[in-house]
């Protein structure tokens, strides 16, 4: 039997929405499901590689940024990155980056990003993989 | 016997400890651990996260393992399933 596919729209270039991505993957990895990651505008800037590791803005309630932040460290939850490596490396994980958000921010080739990123793609091939996905999240 | 105590004589093959991660390391340990043992032999989870203990029976419906019972512990949960 086939493999189920998520398909995740991820805009976000924040570090709680970044960190609430890489947990849903681990649950897919769990399961086996291939995922396709199309990276769009705003989370374009965290995959460039001098944002990766020093982004920390959060997107939702800034004002516990401080408490949320070191609630992770507490918790031993990997940094999005690690998450996102980890769930490579146990399933099929694809990340895209949209090429009109790589220029957005300045960046025009594959190697301005972090490893993790896979390809730089257009919108076409986010709609006809979201098409074929069992779940498609927009995060 | 009670299932409990049923569970309690169970010497699992493999024991993952996950209890210094959160969700979903747990699960991720039990994936990743799953794979060192054969069919039929048993495994232990021992996690802390409150969410795994409703995750793993979940898992293994679907992955086709046996889920045979949790025993909560002060602090942490002892997760048993079989391959």
């Amino acid at each position: 039997m086939a493999n189920k596919k998520l398909t995740l729209a991820l805009y976000s270039g924040s570090v709680d929405k970044l960190t609430a991505a890489g947990v849903i993957l681990g649950g897919a990895a769990a399961e086996d499901m291939d995922v396709e990651i199309f990276v769009l505008l705003q989370a374009a800037f965290a995959f460039k590689k001098e944002n990766a590791m020093t982004n920390d803005r959060v997107a939702e309630l800034p004002d516990k940024k401080d408490e949320f932040l070191a609630s992770l460290k507490r918790l031993n939850t990997p940094h999005w990155t690690e998450a996102f490596k980890t769930a490579k490396e146990m399933t099929n994980v694809k990340v895209h980056i949209c090429g009109f958000a790589g220029k957005v921010w300045n960046g025009f080739k594959l190697d301005d990003f972090i490893d993790l990123a896979d390809d730089i793609c257009g919108i076409g091939e986010y709609i006809s993989s979201a098409e074929n996905a069992d779940v498609n999240l927009f995060i | 016997m009670s299932d409990v105590e049923l569970l309690k004589t169970v010497k699992a093959d493999k024991v993952v400890d996950a209890r210094g991660t959160s969700c979903p390391g747990p699960l991720l340990a039990a994936k990743k651990a799953i794979g060192e043992i054969s069919d039929g032999q048993t495994m232990e989870v021992l996690s802390a996260d409150e969410g795994t203990r409703r995750d793993i029976p979940k898992w293994c419906d679907k992955k086709g393992y046996k889920y045979l019972g949790t025993l909560e512990e002060s602090g942490y949960f002892r997760i048993f399933l079989q391959k």
